[in-house]
C-alpha cells in the first residue's frame, strides 16, 4: 500500500509541475498581449520571481482519486463499452470538433467525450442521468444544491487550466464522496433535471476563489444580519377637526444651527468609515490572481421558465451558493450541455458572463451539436415558430438526414442511488468545515456528537481568524430542546435558545454564569405555563418577573432582597433565603372592577411594615387614587391593644366616597393585604427554587447528553429495533419450523416409484423399510462421522504432545505460550465431540421411533399398514 | 302543616329588631369592635337574617340599599311588600309563611335564587320581571293548574325547581310534563333529571310543545319585526324625512279634505289624480332620499369631530399622567429624604423646595389645562359653523322641494278649477250624464260654491304641505341648536371637573407636606 501511496504522489507532483510550466507558458504570452507598454526586464523578472512564489502554494492535497480506488469489475456493462448508437454520437462528436477547430482555430478545443471510469470514451450529456430523488427536502434547487455541497469533497482539478481527461459517472462520484467540479456540476444537474428545472452544465472560467472553493473572502451567510424592515409609519391625513398644536416657541434659528452642527458630525463619520472600507478593500484586492481568467471550472445555470424559475441564474456547485448570471466570478462560458444536447457558446466573454445571452435557440449566439432535439426554438414569436417547425419536420422526413435527426441516446449511467444513511451522514464521514471571511462552520450530522451538536459557527475579529468573537452552536434532537446556544467571548454573555417542550417552557436563558443569584435573564413561552410567566430578569439582590394573560391581571412583580442573613449550620441557598426587603407588584387593568377598586400596583415594604397602593386612572382622569398603609401594633395608655387608627391609613381619593373612610373597610383591606403580601413573599421563594431547579436541569443536561430519539426513527430506536428483531426471530423460526413440518420423509422413495401408480401394500412396506433403514444408516454415519473427527483431534493432540515434550528445552516462551493455549483449545473440542457423541447415542433410537410412529401415521401409507396392524 | 304561631305574638319589624340582627350578624372579634365602635350603616349591609322573628309584615327595609341576599323565612309574613328598594337583591327567602299571591317583586330585576316554599300560593305569576332567575322553590303550596308551568317557559336561566307538595305534583304525568315544557331544567324536586327522562318526556309531549313553540315564534317573529320598523322609523326621524317615503304625505292631504274626494268622482279627474299623485310622491322620494344622505353627512361629520376631540383629550391627559408620575417619583424620594433629614436648616429647605415643586406641578397641569380648553374651543367653533351651514343647506334644499309640491298642487287645483267650471257650465246648460253622484250635484250649484268648494281643497292641501315643511324645519334647527349646546356644556363640565381634580390633588399634596411641617414642630 505504501508503495502505492508513493506512486501516486509521485504522480501528482509530475502532474504539478507540468501543470506549472503550461502555466507560465501560457500566460508569458498573454502577459505580453496584455502589457502593450514597454515593460523593463526588471520588472519582468519581478514578477516572473512572484508568480513563482505563487505557484507552490496551489494545490497540495492529493489530486484526484487514482483509477486504481475504483473496483470497475462490478459496475454494469454500459460503463464498459459503447453501445452501436454511443459509437455513432462520438463519431458525430469528432466530426463536430474536427469543423469547429477549422472553423474557429483559436479556440481551445471542446470537452466532448472524456474517458469514464473504465477508460471507456463517453459523451458528456450521456453522464448527465436525471434523477428525481425520492426525498422531498431534495426537490428545491437550493437543497439539492446544499446537499451536492456538502455530500462531495471537493478535488482540485488536476490541471487548473484544462478539463479534465476523465469525467466519472455519479454512481462512482457518489460512492467515493470526493470530485472536481465537473462531478459536481454533473451530479446536481443530474438531480435538478430530474426535479424539473431546466439546467445545464457549464464548461468555463471561474475567478480563483470558485474555483478553489475557498470562501475565505467572502461573508458567512450566517453572519449576515437580516436587514430591517424599514417601516415608513403612513402619516395620517390630519383630520378635518384635529386641534391645532399649540405654538412652538423655541428658535428656529438655534435648531437650524444643531442641525448643521450634527450633519458636520455626520459627514465627518460616514468619511471615515469610508476610507476605512477603501482600504480594508485595498487589502483584500492586494494578491491578484495571475491565472485569472485562465482557471478552468464547471457550474451549473438553472434557465428560466420551468418550475417557476423568474430569472436565469448560476449555481456553484461547490458553495452550494447561487449567483446571478452578471457575477464576477464566472469570466467566460465554453460550452454547455444537459442530458439532451451541446452548445458551443459563440458570444464573446472580453466582460465575463455579463453580456451574455442565454437564448440556446439562437444559433448565432450558441452552436448547437445536435439539431432538432429541443431548444430549438428561436424567441421568435409562437405561431410562427409552430408552423416552420411543422414544415421543416414533414421535409426533414422525406430526405432522411442523419445528422440532423440524431437523437441523443440514453445515458449510460446507473440510476443515481443516495440511502438515507448517506442522506442524513450528508458530509463524508459526517463533518465539514467552511472557512469563511472571519468566520468558521462547522457542520456535523445529526447524532454524530453525543451532545447534539450540529453546527457551530465561530466568528472572528480580525481576518487571521485568531481573536474569537462569538460562537453560535445549533443542536438538534436535544431532551431539553436546547435549540441555539450563543457564546459572545468580548462579553462573555450566554444565550441559550430553546424549543418548546422544556420542562419548564423555557425560550431563552441569557446569563454570563451558571451560579444561582447573579444576572441573568429569562424568557418563557408563556402559552405553556400555567403562571403566565414571560420572563424573567434576575440580578444579584432582585429579581423582576413578566406575566400575560393572568386571570387575576398580575404583569410585573419586582422583588428586592436584603444581605443573607448569615446561619452557621446551613447554608445552602433552598434552606435560608435572602430576606425579601420589597416586593412590587403591577396589574393590568381589570374591566369587571371600577377604576378606584382595581389596583395598579402595590408594593410591600416589608422592612417597614409599609403598604402602598396606587389604584388605576379612570378613563377620563389624570390622577389615580392612593392608598398607604402603615402596620403598627401598639398599645394605647390603657394597654388595650390599637386595631386601627385613622392615621394607619392615609389615603388620596380622586373622588372621595363614604364607605371607604370608616375604619372597618381599611381594617378588613389591610387584613387582606396582609394575606396577600404572604403569599407574594411565597411566590418569590418559589420563583427562586424554580431558577434554581432550571440550572440544576441545565447542569445535568450538559453532562449527560442524553438525545431524544423520534419513535419514527427506526434504526436509532433502540427499543422499537429490539422488538422488531425479536419479531423477525419468531417470524424466521416459525418459517424453520413449517419448513420442517413439511418436510416429506419418503419423497425421495416415492420418487423411486413409477409415477402415477397407486401404491400397493407391498410396495408401501418397502417404502417404509426402505425409509428407516436409511435413517437407521444415516444415524450411524452420523455417529461414526463424530467419531472419526474425535479420533483425529486426539491424535493431534497426541502428536503435539510428543512434540512439546521432544522439544521442551529448546522452546522459547512464546512457544510455550502457544502450545498451552492450543492444548486447552484442544481439549475443549474434544470434550465438545465426546458430549455430541454421547447425546447421539442416546437421541439416535428415540429418533429412530418417533420416524417410525411418523411413517405410521402418514396418509398415503397409513391404510395398507393399518391392516398390517 | 302550620306551626302554632298563633299562640305568639306578632312583631313588627322597627329599627330596634332590624339594629340588632345587623348587629349579631355583622363582623366578628377585632373588626366587630371596630365596627361597633363606628356603628354600621344599614346601606352597608349585603346580607340580612330575619328568621323565627314571627313578622306579619315586612317593613322599614328600605335603607338596605345594597341589600344582595335576604332570609325572611318561618314568619307569619300575609303579603310580599315593602322589597321594591332593594333592586340588588339576588337571594330571597320568604319560605315557611303565610303567602297567599306573588306580588311585589316587581323591581328585583336581579333576583337569581327564590324560595317561597310552605306559603299559600295558587298561581305563579307576576314573576316576568325576574329575568335572571335560576332556582325557584314552591314546594308545599296550593298550585293546582298544570299550565301555571307553561309560564315559567319564560326563563331561559331557570335550572331548579321544586313543586312538590302542591296538587299538580300528585298527578302521574307532572314530571313528565315539567321536564318536557322545561327542557333547560336540571333539577326539578332536588333530583337530578336524567337524561332517559327528558327523552321520553319530550317524545310524550312532543306534539303539543311543537305546537307551543310555534306560536312563541310567531310571537317573537312580529315582535322582532315591529322593532326592526320601528328602528327604521326612528332612523328616518332623526333624518326630520319620516313618512316621506311614500304617498303619506298625498294620502293626509286628501283625508281632511271632503270637498276634494267628492270632486274626485268628476269626469277625467281621477286620471288627473292619479298623474298628481305620481309626481307628487317623486318629489317626496327626492326629499326622502336626500334627507337620508344629508343625515349621513351629519352624522360622518359629527363622528370626526367627536374622534378629534377624543384623540385631543386623550393626549393632553398622557401628558398629564406622565407629568403626575414623574412628579410622584420625586415625590417620594424627597418626602424619605424630608422624613430622614434631621438638620433644621436642610429641612426647612427641603420643604420649601417641596412645596416649589408642587406649585410647579400646578401650574404645569393648568397651562395643559388652558391650552386644550383653547384649542377645543377653536375646534368647536369650526364645528359649529359647519353643522349649521349644513343643516341651512339642507333646508334650503328641502324647502325649494316643497316648493314644487306647492307648484304641482297650485298647478292640479287650476285644473281641477277649469274641470269644475266646464262641468258646472255642462250642468246649467243640462247636457250632463246621469252618473254623476249625487253628494256632488250640491257643489255645482251655482258658480260660488264649486268656487269655494275646490278652494277649499286646494286651501287644506297647501296647508298640510307647509305644515311638513315647517316640522321638518323647526326640528332640523332644534336639533342642531341642541347639539351645538350639549358639546358646549360638555366641554364647561369637562374643564371644571379636570380643574377640580388638579385642585384636589394639589391640596393633597400640600396636606401631606404641611402634616410633615406640623408633626416636625411637635417634634
Amino acid at each position: 500500500m505504501e508503495v502505492l501511496k508513493e506512486k501516486v504522489e509521485e504522480e501528482a507532483a509530475t502532474e504539478r509541475a507540468e501543470a506549472a510550466e503550461r502555466g507560465e507558458k501560457l500566460l508569458r504570452p498573454l502577459d505580453a498581449r496584455r502589457e502593450e507598454a514597454p515593460m523593463t526586464q526588471e520588472m519582468l523578472r519581478d514578477l516572473e520571481k512572484k508568480l513563482s512564489e505563487i505557484e507552490i502554494v496551489v494545490p497540495e492535497q492529493p489530486l484526484t482519486f487514482t483509477k486504481d480506488s475504483i473496483d470497475i469489475s462490478k459496475l454494469p456493462l454500459s460503463y464498459q463499452s459503447n453501445t452501436l448508437k454511443e459509437e455513432h454520437l462520438l463519431q458525430v462528436a469528432d466530426n463536430f470538433s474536427r469543423q469547429y477547430s477549422h472553423l474557429c482555430p483559436d479556440r481551445v478545443p471542446l470537452f466532448l467525450h472524456p474517458l469514464n471510469e473504465c477508460e471507456v470514451p463517453k459523451f458528456v450529456s450521456t453522464t448527465i442521468r436525471p434523477t428525481l430523488m425520492p426525498y422531498p427536502e431534495l426537490y428545491n434547487w437550493d437543497s439539492c444544491a446544499q446537499f451536492v455541497s456538502d455530500f462531495l469533497s471537493m478535488v482540485p482539478l488536476p490541471d487548473p487550466l484544462k478539463p479534465p481527461s476523465h469525467l466519472y459517472s455519479s454512481t462512482t462520484v457518489l460512492k467515493h464522496q470526493k470530485g472536481n467540479c465537473f462531478d459536481f456540476s454533473t451530479l446536481l444537474c443530474s438531480m435538478l433535471i430530474g426535479a424539473g428545472y431546466d439546467a445545464y452544465c457549464i464548461n468555463g472560467y471561474g475567478s480563483q476563489d470558485i474555483c478553489h472553493m475557498d470562501l475565505t473572502r467572502d461573508v458567512c451567510p450566517l453572519t449576515m444580519k437580516h436587514k430591517e424592515m424599514v417601516q415608513e409609519e403612513e402619516k395620517v391625513p390630519s383630520k378635518k377637526y384635529a386641534i391645532k398644536p399649540p405654538r412652538d416657541l423655541s428658535s428656529r434659528f438655534e435648531q437650524e444651527q444643531e442641525m448643521k452642527k450634527q450633519e458636520e458630525m455626520k459627514g465627518q463619520e460616514e468619511k471615515q468609515r469610508r476610507e476605512e472600507e477603501a482600504r480594508l478593500l485595498e487589502v483584500e484586492k492586494a494578491n491578484i490572481d495571475p491565472l485569472h481568467g485562465l482557471r478552468v471550472h464547471s457550474w451549473v445555470v438553472v434557465l428560466s421558465g420551468k418550475r417557476e424559475v423568474p430569472e436565469s441564474f448560476f449555481i456553484d456547485p461547490f458553495t452550494a451558493r447561487s449567483y446571478s448570471t452578471q457575477d464576477d466570478h464566472f469570466l467566460g462560458i465554453e460550452s454547455l450541455w444537459n442530458h439532451k444536447n451541446y452548445w458551443i457558446n459563440m458570444q464573446d466573454c472580453w466582460n465575463g458572463c455579463k453580456d451574455l445571452i442565454f437564448d440556446l435557440g439562437d444559433p448565432v449566439r450558441w452552436e448547437y451539436l445536435l439539431l432538432g432535439t429541443d431548444k430549438s426554438h428561436l424567441s421568435l414569436t409562437e405561431e410562427e415558430d409552430d408552423g416552420m417547425n411543422d414544415n421543416d419536420d414533414v421535409e426533414n422526413l422525406g430526405k432522411e438526414d442523419e445528422d440532423k435527426s440524431f437523437d441523443m441516446p440514453p445515458s449510460w449511467v446507473e440510476q443515481i442511488e443516495i440511502s438515507p444513511e448517506a442522506f442524513e451522514t450528508r458530509c463524508p464521514s459526517g463533518k465539514k468545515v467552511i472557512q469563511y471571511k472571519r468566520a468558521k462552520l462547522e457542520k456535523w450530522a445529526p447524532y454524530l456528537n453525543n451532545n447534539g451538536l450540529v453546527c457551530r459557527l465561530t466568528t472572528y475579529e480580525d481576518l487571521e481568524c485568531t481573536k474569537t468573537l462569538e460562537i453560535k452552536e445549533w443542536y438538534q434532537n436535544r431532551e431539553d430542546m436546547l435549540e441555539l446556544k450563543h457564546i459572545n467571548k468580548s462579553t462573555g454573555l450566554n444565550i441559550d435558545y430553546f424549543k418548546p417542550g422544556h420542562p419548564q417552557a423555557l425560550r431563552a436563558h441569557s446569563y454570563v454564569s451558571m451560579q444561582p443569584e447573579m444576572d441573568r435573564v429569562m424568557e418563557f413561552y408563556e402559552t405553556a405555563r400555567v403562571d403566565g410567566l414571560v420572563k424573567r430578569e434576575e440580578t444579584p439582590s432582585s429579581m423582576t418577573e413578566h406575566y400575560r394573560g393572568r386571570s387575576d391581571f398580575l404583569s410585573y412583580r419586582h422583588v428586592d432582597f436584603g444581605p443573607r442573613v448569615k446561619k452557621l449550620a446551613l447554608n445552602s441557598a433552598e434552606s435560608n433565603p435572602r430576606p425579601v426587603v420589597k416586593i412590587t407588584e403591577r396589574f393590568s387593568r381589570n374591566p369587571e372592577k371600577p377604576a378606584d377598586e382595581d389596583v395598579a400596583e402595590r408594593t410591600f415594604l416589608i422592612q417597614e411594615e409599609r403598604i402602598q397602593l396606587r389604584y388605576h386612572c379612570r378613563d377620563d382622569h389624570i390622577t389615580a387614587s392612593k392608598r398607604e398603609f402603615l402596620r403598627r401594633t401598639e398599645v394605647d395608655s390603657k394597654g388595650n391593644k390599637i386595631i386601627m387608627t385613622p392615621d394607619m391609613c392615609i389615603s388620596f381619593e380622586v373622588e372621595p366616597m363614604e364607605h371607604t373612610k370608616k375604619l372597618l373597610y381599611q381594617y378588613e383591606a389591610m387584613m387582606k393585604l396582609r394575606n396577600e403580601e404572604k403569599l407574594s413573599r411565597h411566590q418569590a421563594w418559589e420563583s427562586e427554587l424554580e431558577v434554581l431547579e432550571i440550572l440544576k436541569l441545565q447542569e445535568e443536561e450538559d453532562d449527560a447528553h442524553t438525545l431524544a430519539i423520534s419513535i419514527y426513527d427506526t434504526k436509532r430506536n433502540e427499543k422499537s429495533k429490539e422488538y422488531r428483531e425479536a419479531m423477525e426471530r419468531v417470524m424466521h423460526e416459525e418459517h424453520l419450523r413449517q419448513v420442517e413440518a413439511q418436510l416429506d420423509y419418503l419423497a425421495p422413495f416415492l420418487a423411486q416409484l413409477p409415477p402415477g401408480n397407486k401404491l400397493t401394500r407391498w410396495q408401501a412396506m418397502c417404502v417404509k423399510e426402505e425409509c428407516l433403514s436409511d435413517f437407521k444408516q444415516r444415524l450411524i454415519d452420523k455417529a461414526n462421522l463424530i467419531q472419526a473427527r474425535f479420533e483425529k483431534e486426539t491424535q493431534e493432540l497426541q502428536k503435539k504432545q510428543q512434540w512439546y515434550q521432544e522439544n521442551q528445552v529448546t522452546l522459547t516462551a512464546e512457544d510455550e505460550d502457544w502450545y498451552l493455549s492450543y492444548c486447552s483449545q484442544a481439549m475443549f473440542r474434544i470434550r465438545i465431540l465426546e458430549q455430541r457423541l454421547n447425546r447421539h447415542k442416546e437421541q439416535a433410537p428415540l429418533k429412530y421411533l418417533a420416524l417410525e410412529e411418523k411413517l405410521h401415521k402418514d396418509p398415503r401409507l397409513v391404510e395398507f399398514l393399518k391392516v398390517f396392524v | 302543616m302550620h306551626r302554632l304561631y298563633n299562640s305568639l305574638e306578632p312583631r313588627v319589624m322597627d329599627e330596634d329588631m332590624l339594629k340588632l340582627a345587623v348587629g349579631e350578624q355583622g363582623p366578628r372579634e377585632e373588626a366587630g369592635q371596630l365596627a361597633r365602635q363606628e356603628g354600621i350603616l344599614f346601606k352597608d349591609v349585603l346580607s340580612l337574617r330575619l328568621d323565627f322573628q314571627n313578622i306579619l309584615r315586612i317593613d322599614s327595609l328600605w335603607e338596605f340599599e345594597n341589600l344582595t341576599k335576604l332570609q325572611l323565612d318561618n314568619n307569619i309574613i300575609e303579603k310580599i311588600e315593602g322589597l321594591e328598594q332593594l333592586v340588588h337583591l339576588v337571594w330571597l327567602d320568604l319560605s315557611f309563611n303565610n303567602i297567599e299571591a306573588i306580588e311585589g317583586l316587581d323591581t328585583l330585576v336581579n333576583l337569581e335564587d327564590l324560595s317561597l316554599f310552605n306559603n299559600r300560593i295558587s298561581k305563579i305569576d307576576s314573576l316576568d320581571a325576574l329575568v335572571k332567575l335560576q332556582v325557584l322553590s314552591l314546594g308545599n303550596n296550593q298550585i293546582g293548574n298544570m299550565m301555571n308551568i307553561i309560564y315559567l317557559r319564560r326563563f331561559k336561566d331557570l335550572r331548579t325547581l321544586s313543586l312538590s307538595g302542591n296538587p299538580i305534583a300528585e298527578s302521574e304525568d307532572y314530571k313528565m310534563f315539567v321536564c318536557a315544557y322545561l327542557p333547560d331544567l336540571v333539577y326539578l324536586d332536588f333530583h337530578r333529571i336524567d337524561d332517559h327522562m327528558k327523552e321520553m318526556a319530550e317524545s310524550k309531549h312532543q306534539y303539543s310543545i311543537d305546537e307551543l313553540k310555534h306560536r312563541e315564534n310567531l310571537i317573537q317573529s312580529r315582535l322582532e319585526d315591529e322593532q326592526a320598523q320601528q328602528e327604521e322609523l326612528e332612523k328616518h326621524k332623526a333624518a326630520f324625512v319620516e313618512h316621506l317615503n311614500g304617498s303619506f304625505l298625498f294620502d293626509s292631504m286628501y283625508t281632511e279634505d271632503v270637498e276634494g274626494n267628492k270632486l274626485a268622482y268628476l269626469p277625467g279627474i281621477s286620471e288627473l289624480l292619479q298623474a298628481y299623485k305620481d309626481k307628487f310622491v317623486i318629489i317626496c322620494l327626492n326629499i326622502f332620499e336626500y334627507g337620508l344622505k344629508q343625515q349621513e353627512k351629519r352624522k360622518l361629520e359629527l363622528d370626526t369631530f367627536n374622534e378629534c376631540v377624543q384623540e385631543a383629550i386623550q393626549e393632553n391627559q398622557e401628558q398629564g399622567k406622565h407629568r403626575i408620575a414623574k412628579f410622584e417619583e420625586k415625590h417620594l424620594l424627597s418626602l424619605n429624604a424630608i422624613r430622614d433629614e434631621s438638620e433644621l436648616t436642610n429641612f426647612e429647605m427641603k420643604i420649601v423646595e417641596y412645596g416649589k415643586d408642587i406649585t410647579e406641578l400646578f401650574n404645569v397641569l393648568m397651562t395643559l389645562e388652558m391650552q386644550l380648553v383653547e384649542q377645543l374651543e377653536e375646534t368647536i367653533n369650526m364645528f359649529e359653523r359647519n353643522i349649521i351651514d349644513l343643516v341651512a343647506l339642507f333646508i334650503e334644499n328641502v324647502q325649494s322641494l316643497m316648493a314644487q309640491c306647492r307648484d304641482l298642487e297650485n298647478h292640479h287645483h287650476e285644473k281641477l278649477l277649469e274641470i269644475s267650471i266646464n262641468t258646472l257650465e255642462k250642468i246649467l246648460k243640462g247636457d250632463v250624464d246621469e252618473d254623476l253622484p249625487d253628494d256632488l250635484r250640491p257643489l255645482f250649484v251655482d258658480k260660488d260654491t264649486i268656487f269655494n268648494a275646490v278652494g277649499a281643497s286646494h286651501d287644506i292641501h297647501l296647508l298640510k304641505i307647509d305644515n311638513r315643511e315647517d316640522e321638518l324645519v323647526t326640528r332640523a334647527n332644534s336639533w342642531c341648536t341642541h347639539l351645538v349646546d350639549t358639546i358646549h356644556k360638555n366641554e364647561i363640565m369637562r374643564n371644571r371637573r379636570r380643574v377640580k381634580e388638579i385642585n384636589q390633588y394639589i391640596d393633597h399634596m400640600q396636606n401631606e407636606l404641611d402634616s410633615l411641617e406640623c408633626s416636625d414642630v411637635i417634634d
